[in-house]
């Protein structure tokens, strides 16, 4: 069953996500995205120069796991590229079997190794949610009609613990109106903190896949809390920051997140941050 | 107004590489109330520029340099400008290239830069609120200019990075759409908020 048809079915969803190389070499990537095979992972996303850092593209590397049989989701964010750009990177996916498409406003580049580059949100996320729809309908945004259309299953990201929440809770029913079908969120430590806003928003019937972390280590913890909009526990801070197996820890941590989020959520997002080999045990234990 | 920032000074040293007897002008708008362009920063650059071994034949005020007739009026018939090598505007980019346009044979150096459009708050502390898009959309975002305000110039919500209503690139910095939240709330508009659509540019 296809990642679109199985959002329409009440299986516990579970995606992970894969960090293209900083290079032409591949065997890194191919060994993890191996790792997911047959391992519980509905669809992996590849993530687009992700912390605004320059990787080769999510494209080639969604077609990469579309080879080996792994379901990609195709991360498109609003920074990097103008309307024409995006529109023809949407055809060249579909082209090219990618049917599923996660779109972010991305990173500012002042985060990543390329600070004064130029910002180019020449559509913003809204924008780029209805564009990416209106190629389905065999239009561009021009108005232009496509010789050969695609079906893309968009996905779209939410923080529920962003505060005010009220807005988030905003922009999650703007994004469906605009034609998101799924959303993965930011990372989710507290799951109380997302239960508060899932139930806000189950209503819209739409399903949201919460986003859990990998902790691996003291180091990787701090570098977490300093993400945007992510909030990391005290408990979990200090469980950590005395602990001598973190690694294992941190395995814990996210197998009992999930737990806990499988008694009432869709599903999770798992980021495991060069670990995957790592997220069959953590599916085990969860 | 234009905001603008002095160049550092070896920068504009450098730039003047060749050029011996130079013409000062300064425009009286936006830069000298920035105070870029003021008396004081006029009479620094030329102290700067005469101990470095430049000749100053004039230095001249012009109200505002982005009127191209003013600029033709001041300067076209100036006789230390036939004489000078080059002129040195301190003035936005609007203002240097009313300049070229008058005196098209001239050298012209900029000793500005042009940073945005921004309106005062006191002398010094300036407010960047406008990107002069040409599409105004003002009357949809609670009179908070998103296209300007929001890091990632986002026109239909924010992202998710915002942090206790502060900017995810910048904590000391509002998150513009916190603030068009607070007042679509205040206002009860947060349903016209959802159902509003602004289009790409």
């Amino acid at each position: 069953m296809k990642f679109k048809d199985k959002l329409k079915s009440n299986k516990f969803l579970i995606t992970a996500e894969l960090f293209p190389p900083k290079g032409t070499d591949i065997s890194f990537f191919s060994k993890r995205a191996d790792c997911l095979l047959n391992s519980g992972v509905d669809a992996v996303n590849v993530t687009d120069n992700q912390r605004a850092s320059m990787r080769t593209s999510s494209l080639a590397m969604c077609k990469i796991l579309a080879d080996k049989g792994i379901e990609p989701i195709l991360q498109l964010t609003a920074r990097d590229r103008n309307r024409i750009a995006l529109q023809s990177d949407l055809l060249g996916a579909s082209v090219l079997g990618i049917e599923n498409v996660l779109i972010l406003s991305g990173d500012h580049p002042k985060f990543g190794d390329y600070a004064n580059a130029k910002a180019v949100y020449d559509l913003d996320t809204i924008q780029l949610i209805k564009t990416t729809k209106m190629l389905g309908s065999g239009f561009d945004l021009a108005g232009k009609k496509l010789c050969g259309s695609p079906n893309f299953c968009v996905g779209a990201v939410v923080n529920p613990t962003a505060y005010p929440n009220e807005m988030q809770v905003l922009m999650f029913e703007k994004k469906i109106k605009a034609g998101a079908e799924f959303f993965q969120t930011q990372t989710v430590f507290d799951v109380e903190i997302f239960k508060a806003f899932y139930d806000k928003v189950k209503s819209f019937g739409v399903k949201v896949l919460a986003g859990v972390m990998l902790i691996k280590s003291a180091k990787s913890l701090s570098f977490f809390q300093n993400l945007p909009g992510v909030t990391v526990p005290k408990e979990i801070q200090k469980k950590i920051a005395s602990s001598s197996v973190a690694l294992k820890d941190g395995i814990d941590i996210c197998a009992q997140t999930i737990k806990q989020l499988r008694q009432f959520a869709d599903g999770v997002h798992i980021m495991s941050i060069g670990m995957e080999e790592l997220i069959p045990e953590i599916i085990n234990k969860s | 107004m234009i905001i603008t920032e002095k160049k550092q000074k070896e920068a504009l040293l450098q730039s003047l590489k060749g050029f011996d007897k130079l013409f000062l002008t300064a425009c009286g708008g936006c830069a000298a109330k920035s105070l870029t362009a003021d008396e004081k920063s006029v009479k620094e650059i030329m102290d700067f520029l005469v101990s470095n071994g430049k000749t100053i034949l004039e230095s001249a005020v012009i109200e505002s340099v982005c009127d191209m007739r003013l600029v033709k009026k001041t300067l076209s018939r100036n006789e230390n400008m036939q004489k000078a090598d080059v002129v040195v505007a301190l003035s936005c980019g609007a203002g240097v290239q009313s300049i070229e346009s008058v005196l098209k044979e001239k050298n012209i150096i900029p000793a500005l830069d042009s940073k945005y459009i921004g309106s005062t708050k006191r002398i010094g502390i300036y407010k960047k609120f406008c990107s002069v898009c040409g599409s105004c959309i003002l009357d949809q975002t609670q009179g908070i200019c998103p296209r300007t305000r929001c890091a990632k110039s986002l026109v239909n919500g924010p992202c998710g990075g915002f942090v206790n209503g502060k900017c995810e690139i910048d904590q000391n910095t509002d998150c513009a759409w916190v603030l068009i939240y607070e007042k679509l709330k205040n206002n009860g508009k947060c349903q016209d908020f959802l159902n509003q659509y602004v289009v790409p540019l």
